[in-house]
């Protein structure tokens, strides 16, 4: 918590200091309540990782927050940036400045990543009250976050993700990040099927794009992808509860320990 | 049924006053042919998804040519209503009837066509107007042509159009045919084509349905020489009360012919669509490669599609597959574009047009695919934008 006096000397960080509020969430999925009463505070500039064993309710939570229709809300408030983002569409959510790194991106044969990306952004900047980009500026925007992902030029010129291997999918999905600059990013499991080198680019591309008033939910098993992103924050997801909050050297300990132990103290 | 025959018999010396008299000496058995049959009813097999006599019920005028048009060669003339058989088709035979004029595109042998012919039809009226048109497309031996037909509407009256295309395709030569529609939806259409390839020749035909009230291409080719190939290509957009049933016939009656059908439709709103393609192997057809192909993307509850590829073999030692499809948008597709921002109707936009533009891409007229590209989308925006999308 801040002081009376810095937050009288940071205005905008008092205004800003709950990106992300989550009070008592539960939601189901075809009938069955997986999450069940989840809070959960993020900050600015705060990375959290939201950890725990298949099945806990990490996928569900990512996919609740972004508005897929699969999932219904029963009870409990979300708070963005000050608004009810419940009651939001999947585009309005992605508007604000929420993005959900897929953990397992589609395939949208016959879509270009051009006119794929194009439509994105230009659908978000018709949102803010400003003119779609033209094509040179636009073109010249993919090119330079792509370099930040290491993406290779042919894979833009395709059809969107079609034919990409996993681990070109999750460097999509950086991408695809650093192009519409979210304030918010889901990243689900963005390690799983990532080799050591892959693992780095993609943790190192989103480092690069990371600012002051950025944050991150990253949704992981392991410990190698956090390594890298360093969370502030790490919570471990039990039976659709956040059951234990610390910080890195919690992850640490799941690392080496498990989750067992912390069933057993429950 | 009635009023066509008492058209043709009252005014028959109007209709054949400005036409040659090739086209004038088919008129008495067309018309017998035609009294003989009727309107199809749903009972005949081929036009069991399309109500022909709804179509033709309404009260159109037809505008009579009082000019003579020019003459033919009688090499060409010959030819005439020698594929479209009036005694089979009740269309083709009410066109053999009515038909005054006759569009012909001639290639001598050898001769390669650098551009594309390009026929534009024109719908123009201030009451609601029948049209009869014929065409005739020879290619003599390796020749090579490219004959784009685009179907237009400039005004909004209901029209009614009978199309008979007969097309040969001479030795080693090359025919590709575009028939792009893209009228509205008061206009109906009939269109019977009839192609023979001749041995090693190779036809590709397109039939685009862009938009119409109702459209029937019913498209019958048939393979008589060695190596002849073929391509049928489809692609329908549909909403509102549209109806479009393709029907194709592709008969191998030689040895060593290839053929290849593709056609995707994209079936919205009330909508009705179908798709029916049989392909015959004759038992002299030995070697017969042939795969045929229809998909479809319903995309509303009320929408109905009906798809019936048939595949007919005769002959030993032959390949042939045929495969059909019938679905939705893809759901989790749709949703990984609402989480990009893209708007539920800008996203079900981008796929539909994916969706059409496999069979665009495949199109052999490369020049052609950035014009449909840009047709389709057009389309769809419109369709989005307006009345049409309730989401």
């Amino acid at each position: 918590m801040y002081s009376m006096k810095n937050a009288y000397l940071c205005p905008a960080i008092i205004r800003n200091t709950l990106m992300l509020e989550i009070k008592n969430l539960h939601a189901t999925v075809g009938g069955k309540e997986i999450l069940k009463g989840i809070d959960l505070t993020v900050r600015p500039g705060e990375i959290h990782a939201l950890m725990g064993q298949n099945g806990a309710g990490k996928s569900t939570l990512s996919n609740v927050l972004v508005g897929h229709p699969a999932y219904t809300v029963t009870e409990g408030t979300v708070t963005f940036n000050g608004k009810d983002l419940l009651s939001m569409t999947p585009d309005e959510r992605s508007h604000e400045g929420l993005f959900l790194s897929f953990q397992q991106p589609v395939e949208i044969p016959g879509v270009s990543m051009v006119n794929f990306m194009r439509a994105a952004l230009n659908a978000k900047r018709k949102y803010q009250g400003l003119e779609p980009l033209d094509a040179g500026a636009f073109l010249k925007l993919m090119r330079e976050r792509r370099k930040i992902v290491g993406l290779d030029n042919k894979l833009t010129s395709r059809s969107v993700n079609e034919g990409f291997s996993g681990g070109e999918k999750k460097r999509n999905e950086i991408f695809q990040m650093a192009m519409l600059e979210p304030t918010l990013a889901i990243l689900d499991e963005t390690d799983s099927g990532l080799d050591v080198d892959a693992l780095r680019i993609v943790a190192e591309g989103f480092n690069k794009l990371r600012t002051p008033e950025t944050s991150a939910i990253v949704i992981t098993h392991y410990q190698r992808l956090l390594d890298y992103l360093k969370p502030d924050v790490v919570h471990v997801l039990i039976g659709g509860r956040i059951v234990r909050t610390g910080g890195p050297e919690l992850a640490m300990e799941i690392e080496r320990r498990g989750f067992d132990w912390i069933k057993e103290e429950l | 049924m009635n009023q066509y025959l008492e058209l043709f018999h009252e005014q028959r010396a109007l209709i054949d006053a400005p036409s040659p008299a090739f086209m004038n000496a088919c008129r008495d058995d067309a018309a017998a042919a035609f009294q003989r049959m009727g309107f199809p009813s749903r009972k005949v097999e081929r036009y069991r998804y399309t109500d022909v006599e709804a179509a033709f019920a309404p009260n159109y005028g037809v505008n009579l040519r009082p000019s003579a048009v020019a003459d033919v060669p009688e090499g060409i003339a010959r030819l005439y209503a020698t594929l479209a058989d009036v005694r089979t088709d009740a269309i083709t035979a009410l066109n053999t009837m009515l038909a005054q004029e006759l569009l012909v595109v001639h290639v001598p042998a050898g001769v390669h066509k650098e551009n594309p012919v390009q026929v534009t039809h024109t719908l123009r009226a201030t009451a609601p107007l029948m049209q009869n048109r014929r065409l005739l497309i020879v290619a003599e031996a390796g020749a090579h042509v490219q004959v784009l037909l685009d179907s237009r509407a400039e005004t909004g009256q209901e029209f009614l159009t009978t199309q008979v295309t007969e097309v040969f395709v001479g030795e080693g030569a090359h025919v590709e045919i575009y028939d792009i529609e893209n009228t509205h939806e008061r206009c109906h259409r009939f269109h019977q084509l009839y192609a023979q390839v001749a041995a090693a020749g190779h036809l590709s035909h397109t039939a685009f349905t862009l938009a119409s009230g109702l459209s029937r291409n019913q498209t019958e080719v048939t393979l008589v020489g060695e190596g002849g190939e073929v391509n049928l290509y489809g692609c329908a957009i549909t909403d509102g009360h549209q109806h479009v049933d393709n029907n194709t016939l592709i008969d191998h009656r030689a040895a060593a012919c290839r053929s290849r059908e593709l056609y995707k439709y994209v079936v919205d709103q009330q909508s009705t669509a179908a798709f029916a393609g049989r392909v015959l192997v004759r038992q002299e057809a030995v070697q017969t490669d042939s795969v045929e192909r229809n998909a479809n993307l319903v995309c509303t509850n009320e929408a109905r599609m009906w798809t019936q590829p048939m595949l007919e073999i005769y002959a030993d030692d032959v390949q042939c597959s045929h495969g059909s499809t019938v679905g939705q948008l893809n759901a989790d597709a749709l949703f990984y574009m609402r989480q990009r921002g893209i708007s539920e109707a800008d996203a079900r936009m981008l796929l539909k047009q994916a969706f059409a533009s496999e069979v665009i891409d495949a199109l052999p007229l490369e020049a052609l695919r950035p014009r449909l590209h840009a047709l389709v989308e057009k389309r769809f925006r419109n369709c989005e934008d307006c009345r049409l999308c309730r989401k």
